[in-house]
């Protein structure tokens, strides 16, 4: 277990040092480089230069890179050029609002793709799973900005059930006072999620019944029901842990057209509206930082599968 | 027969799966006094599975009963009368499995649950038939545990399926089973997955809480050897009837039905004399998706008449063994008179192997070890010694020209590490080996290709070691491909020569080789084998994928194109029988070790390493009336990472002292030369007694 | 001779077995899902590139006269806020998101194969150095790395298909190369180093054959994965800059009429989208049916 931990995170911050690699060659892709992102695109080239030289802009990129990484790990993440604040203070008011709609519609795609899962296992080749499973494909193939688009045009226009703008409290206390209004930001960024999560939930458990532990169960007189409870469930849930790490980008990606087409003031939205106006420091601060969440995010629900799993807990 | 405790009545049972039906049973009869027990033997897919599975209405999916009662004694203390498993409700099913009939299965750790505790396991069928608590069915569970020979059961109930070793599971397994105490235990294979010495353990257990509880069993199984002395009765299957049905003394003495007799006389250890070739059953089993008409035997049978292929024979005695309810399902069956009749078909004999010990020492192996880091990965090595795993330590031995050469021993001992190292898969970390007077080490890469023609590897898992998008064709080519023999006509014609040597139809080519059965595909891996001339071929458990019957096509095979093309074996198996056989020198391997080696006929006959002993004690033969001679070997193979001091066996060893734990036993010749032995107390024929002088090892 | 006696089963010289390639077809066109699949993509690229001659639409100058006008007599669909016929439009716009996706797709697999092939052959240090690197990019997630490289270029159609192409490669390059590792240990390769057979017959008779279901396989999910970035792009108002359109753009367009419910500019588009990404999915669930027919006995 220590061993794979020390693995795991040794791993992880390889991984991590990779992510800040690859954000600071984006940076030097730059039209004007580094200097015209924190200037402006309105800095004259004497300026630049001047910066350049200020910066250590003209020094070898591995020396830049070192100085870039010191920054970074100072919390130095540059300053926005269009909203006059530092990148880090912008990810600090909007960061914790991502993963507040990031964190539900997770938790909204587990209790739902569950259950539905199993259904699915259960009366597999019956209609009920025939059913479902060309829904999960259909959610499969629809991008959530029609998903977003078609749910407002219902739900919102139509049955006038909840409002089409997400909650714009600056709180986090203030967001969860309306949740009227959450509603269709959360459920448009899960129901991709739970239509992946139901069908690997299906699959683990039809898996898992062909085991042969679950034939012992059977000799034993167990009943269908408490075998899956007891037996094919714990084993099936055990591997989701990991399949949440492996979703958190497609969460993040979820959520930045969510935040974008609700108007949630979220880390997505910061980044939408920072590649429309090309501010540069935003759009690869709020990078940075989704990859690091996700680097992070794997690194624990990697390490809870292990504590999970006993095969893997007591391996030393 | 109001007395039996189960009694199934003209089961038929039905497998539905992509497209087509397979008549998995068809008319079983079988009965079981309280406290019997019964053996079901055959072939794979013969439904002796199906038939254990059927009784617990346990069917795989698209399985079930379409015909037929299973009557079972009423649940225990009750006087209703017997219940028809096959038809009774799922609830009805429920309370008597894990109750009045507990079932164990082949795979030990596959068949318990990875993420559940072992005690969790084995209290489960008290939790749910018994109105114990939690507390209580703990308690239980542990004593059963006990009682099944797990040490420290209150330890071991915390622990997980993977922190044990398979003979530890199966226990468990078994502990599971017998947790409520039934009247019935159905073990199905409980011991094939196991290793010479566990199976053993694991039987004699099994027997020994039979007679504790008063148990009935049914012990289904492939293993003729396994149920000789395990049962009262036996029930030979073949093609989802029963063949025959007697008492078990009987039916090994005096077989009836054709196709039990041809199968005791296709096992290695009834053949005759090593320079024989065994009897073989030509053919495959019927594949049981169209019932066939008259017997199901009839097209392998050498007695088969025309009557036989129209007309089903049913279950009769007659009077010549009829008295002991001894039936058979045979138009013609054997004599029982011994000596009478040819067994199943044994062609005239071959001329003999050419003697062993006589040719140029071909290889030669001299110190060769191979130690693999614990841990992958590039820090192992920084991590210091000790994280280690001692594969092969140290062996030496000589193969001669002409010769077959058997390696034995139970699974992790190393054997197959050494074949590997042989053929030049893997590299040894210490030793060399000679092929042909050159130390392959040392030759270049031009010289490595060519020497690639010499020696050649048989896997176990023939189809595993063919490309699944060749055809056989290509398959067979590839060898003469890469080594630029020939054009493609003369490749062809290679080819066609090399499917005749191994009896397979030239039309072979364009098929892939999945579409061929497991004897035909060793057949094929034999073909491919040879399609380089080499001189020396590495077997590595070529037969025990294979069942009885085809075994002994395949070594018969083996032996013919020997003869005819002048090849030295290496052959790596755990089964002592089939060793025997047809190996001329033996290598016993021990953890990594090399124990003892010899003339094959004198490592059998007189062993002289208390392992090679113990193992030919262990070994199940196929004999009711066998005598238990000596001691069977206790305990588990330590692990090869961790190898005890000194003497490697002296853990397990009943002669163990000091010296064998601080010294590391010579290798002396005590008996007779070339008969080698590493044993600070040889089994000599001079009877060293306690305290008495070491016969051999100069070392004190 | 009779011992060394013939199976009964054995396999006639005169019936010759089907090439796998022919028995892959087979099984796939039993399967219903995958075959409507196939035939709905068909539809939908006669749709987009034949449909033009039947139904010719200016695409390229905007007619303000005949803005936002709901479905109904010379335009079946209705017409956008500027002007253009949007059945037309829809063909005109299908044809850059599949020529984008297709593209772009089938390059990043071809990368990310040859990618993965060869970190999982090499294995070892060559391997670990490589993979950390598609962990890295794999961590940033594909959309928010587009918009980025979006917005430091203005994308035409094949910087487009570079950009995406430049982010899909890498779920094929670490899926083949799992596939490289697992295959590279089969006794079947260690049967033809036996024959002393090299690192290239390896390669590429045993290990890319064998691998070769899987790469088509997720060349099928990659394109459709493509299909949707390109959409996305788009919709986020970074993709091909207007007169040129594409089902996400057309999309985007419509989302500022749906207060004042224009719902065709909006269903068209994202039906189409739905359409194409299910139909490729369809597809290739079938294809990995198929390509498992060498494990189906019989």
């Amino acid at each position: 277990m220590i061993r794979f931990l020390a693995k795991r995170i040794a791993q992880a911050a390889i991984v991590l040092l990779l992510v800040s690699v690859i954000v600071f060659v984006l940076l030097h892709l730059l039209p004007g480089g580094p200097a015209r992102a924190i200037l402006g695109i309105q800095a004259t080239p004497d300026s630049i230069a001047h910066f350049n030289h200020q910066q250590g802009y003209d020094r070898s990129l591995p020396e830049q890179y070192v100085q870039y990484l010191g920054r970074l790990l100072s919390g130095d993440l540059g300053e926005s050029y269009k909203l006059n604040q530092t990148v880090a203070s912008l990810l600090g008011e909007r960061l914790p609002k991502t993963a507040l709609l990031a964190g539900l519609s997770i938790v909204l795609a587990a209790v739902l793709a569950v259950p539905l899962g199993i259904l699915q296992a259960v009366r597999r080749g019956k209609a009920a799973d025939y059913v479902l499973t060309g829904i999960a494909f259909l959610a499969y193939a629809t991008p959530v900005f029609f998903l977003g688009l078609v749910l407002i045009l219902v739900f919102s226009q139509q049955l006038q059930f909840f409002p089409a703008e997400a909650p714009q409290a600056d709180t986090l206390g203030g967001v969860l006072a309306e949740p009227r209004a959450l509603v269709l930001p959360v459920v448009t960024t899960a129901l991709g999620i739970i239509a992946a999560f139901s069908r690997y939930m299906r699959s683990a458990v039809l898996d898992n019944l062909g085991e042969e532990y679950v034939r012992t169960a059977r000799a034993k007189g167990q009943s269908h029901a408490r075998i899956m409870a007891r037996h094919v469930l714990r084993n099936a849930l055990i591997p989701l842990a990991t399949l949440l790490g492996l979703y958190l980008p497609t969460l993040f990606s979820g959520t930045l057209v969510v935040e974008s087409m609700f108007n949630y003031p979220g880390m997505g939205l910061l980044f939408w509206n920072a590649a429309q106006g090309s501010d540069f420091p935003v759009l690869l601060g709020v990078t940075l930082i989704v990859g690091v969440a996700t680097v992070l995010g794997s690194l624990i629900t990697d390490i809870a599968y292990a504590v999970l799993d006993p095969r893997i807990r007591s391996v030393t | 027969m109001t007395d039996s405790l189960l009694r199934i009545e003209d089961l038929h049972v039905e497998i539905a799966g992509r497209g087509r039906t397979v008549h998995a049973l068809d008319g079983i009869d079988l009965d079981l006094a309280p406290g019997e027990a019964l053996g079901i033997v055959g072939e794979s897919g013969c439904g002796k599975t199906m038939t254990a599975l059927s009784v617990l209405g346990l069917l795989p999916g698209g399985g079930k009963v379409t015909g037929g009662r299973i009557l079972f004694d009423g649940p225990r203390g009750t006087a209703d009368g017997p219940t028809d498993l096959a038809a009774a409700p799922e609830p009805v099913l429920r309370d008597i499995r894990g109750n009045t009939i507990g079932m164990v299965f082949q795979d030990p750790l596959t068949s318990l649950n990875p993420t559940l505790t072992i005690g969790a396991q084995v209290a489960e069928p008290l939790l749910l038939h018994t109105r114990c608590t939690k507390a209580e069915a703990w308690e239980k569970a542990a004593e059963t545990l006990r009682l099944v020979g797990m040490p420290r059961p209150a330890e071991r109930m915390k622990n997980y399926p993977h922190q044990l070793s398979g003979g530890m599971r199966q226990r468990v397994a078994i502990a599971m089973a017998l947790v409520c105490e039934p009247r019935l235990l159905i073990a199905d294979e409980p011991t094939t997955a196991l290793d010479v010495t566990t199976q053993h353990q694991i039987l004699e257990l099994i027997d020994e809480l039979r007679e504790r509880l008063g148990m009935a069993m049914i012990l289904v199984t492939h293993d003729l050897g396994v149920i000789a002395r395990r049962v009262d009765r036996v029930a030979v299957m073949y093609g989802g009837k029963i063949a025959e049905r007697a008492a078990v003394r009987p039916l090994f003495a005096t077989p009836r039905h054709r196709y039990t007799q041809a199968l005791f006389a296709a096992l290695p250890e009834r053949a005759t004399d090593g320079a024989q070739p065994l009897a073989t059953i030509p053919g495959l089993p019927p594949s049981l998706v169209t019932r066939p008409a008259g017997c199901r035997f009839a097209p392998r049978c050498g007695f088969a008449t025309d009557h036989c292929r129209t007309t089903e024979p049913e279950l009769t005695a007659d009077g010549a063994t009829g008295a002991a309810g001894h039936t058979f399902a045979c138009f013609h069956p054997a004599d029982p008179a011994p000596g009478q009749d040819p067994t199943a078909e044994v062609r005239p004999a071959a001329p003999a192997a050419p003697p062993a010990g006589t040719g140029e020492p071909l290889l030669r192996l001299d110190g060769v070890a191979k130690t693999y880091p614990l841990h992958g990965g590039p820090f192992a090595r920084r991590r210091g010694a000790g994280a280690e795993v001692s594969a092969v330590a140290g062996i030496s031995l000589t193969v001669r020209r002409g010769e077959t050469f058997g390696i034995v021993g139970e699974s992790g001992c190393g054997k197959s590490t050494l074949g590997r190292m042989v053929v030049g898969l893997e590299a040894p970390t210490g030793g060399t080996i000679h092929f042909a007077g050159r130390d392959i080490a040392t030759l270049t890469k031009r010289e490595l290709r060519a020497h690639r023609r010499d020696v050649q590897l048989m896997f176990q898992d023939s189809y595993a070691s063919m490309d699944p998008r060749m055809r056989v064709s290509a398959v067979l080519r590839e060898p003469l491909v890469i080594q630029g023999i020939g054009d493609r006509a003369e490749q062809a014609r290679r080819i066609a020569g090399l499917l005749d040597d191994v009896g397979l139809p030239r039309g072979a080519v364009d098929r892939y080789p999945h579409e061929f059965s497991g004897g035909q595909r060793q057949r094929l891996g034999l073909a491919r084998a040879l399609a380089l001339s080499p001189s020396l071929v590495v077997a590595d458990e070529p037969v025990s994928a294979l069942d009885v019957s085809v075994q002994a096509q395949i070594l018969n095979l083996m032996r013919d194109l020997q003869r005819d093309k002048g090849l030295t074996y290496l052959f790596i198996s755990h089964d002592l029988a089939v060793v025997r056989h047809l190996a001329d020198s033996v290598g016993v391997m021990y953890l990594g070790k090399l124990v003892e080696t010899g003339p094959a006929e004198r490592v059998f006959a007189r062993p002289l390493h208390p392992y090679t002993r113990g193992l030919l004690d262990t070994v199940n033969a196929p004999d009711p009336d066998a005598e238990q001679a000596g001691t069977p070997l206790g305990g588990e193979t330590p692990s090869a990472a961790a190898p005890p001091s000194g003497c490697r066996f002296r853990t397990r060893c009943p002669a163990a002292r000091e010296l064998c734990a601080t010294t590391e036993p010579p290798v002396t010749e005590p008996e007779t030369p070339g008969h080698r032995v590493a044993c600070h107390f040889p089994l000599t024929s001079e009877p060293a007694g306690d305290g008495a002088a070491p016969t051999a090892g100069p070392i004190q | 001779m009779t011992t060394t006696a013939l199976d009964a089963t054995q396999p006639e010289a005169a019936l010759a077995t089907p090439s796998l390639a022919r028995r892959t077809l087979t099984v796939f066109a039993r399967n219903k899902l995958a075959l409507t699949g196939a035939l709905v993509l068909l539809g939908l690229l006669a749709f987009c590139f034949l449909g033009p001659l039947i139904h010719p639409t200016d695409q390229i100058h905007t007619d303000l006269t005949q803005a936002s006008l709901a479905p109904g007599g010379a335009h079946p669909l209705g017409t956008t806020d500027l002007g253009y016929d949007l059945l037309g439009r829809l063909m005109y716009g299908g044809q850059t998101s599949l020529e984008v996706g297709l593209a772009a797709g089938l390059l990043a697999t071809l990368f990310g194969t040859v990618y993965g092939a060869v970190a999982g052959y090499f294995g070892g240090w060559v391997d670990a150095a490589m993979m950390r690197v598609t962990d890295a990019a794999l961590a940033i997630p594909a959309l928010f790395l587009l918009v980025v490289v979006a917005a430091i270029v203005t994308p035409s159609k094949p910087v487009l298909i570079l950009i995406i192409a430049s982010v899909a490669w890498l779920s094929p390059a670490r899926l083949i190369r799992g596939e490289a590792l697992a295959l590279r240990s089969r006794d079947y390769i260690h049967a033809m180093r036996l024959m002393g057979g090299g690192g290239g017959r390896a390669v590429f008779r045993h290990i890319v054959p064998n691998a070769i279901g899987t790469v088509i396989v997720n060349a099928t999910f990659q394109i459709a994965d493509a299909i949707l970035y390109v959409a996305y792009l788009s919709f986020l108002g970074l993709s091909i800059p207007p007169p040129a359109a594409d089902w996400g753009s057309m999309l985007s367009a419509g989302i500022t009429y749906t207060q004042v419910g224009y719902w065709w500019l909006i269903f068209p588009p994202g039906i189409a989208i739905v359409l194409v990404v299910a139909a490729f999915n369809f597809i290739g669930d079938g294809l990995r049916d198929a390509f498992d027919v060498r494990l189906t006995k019989n």
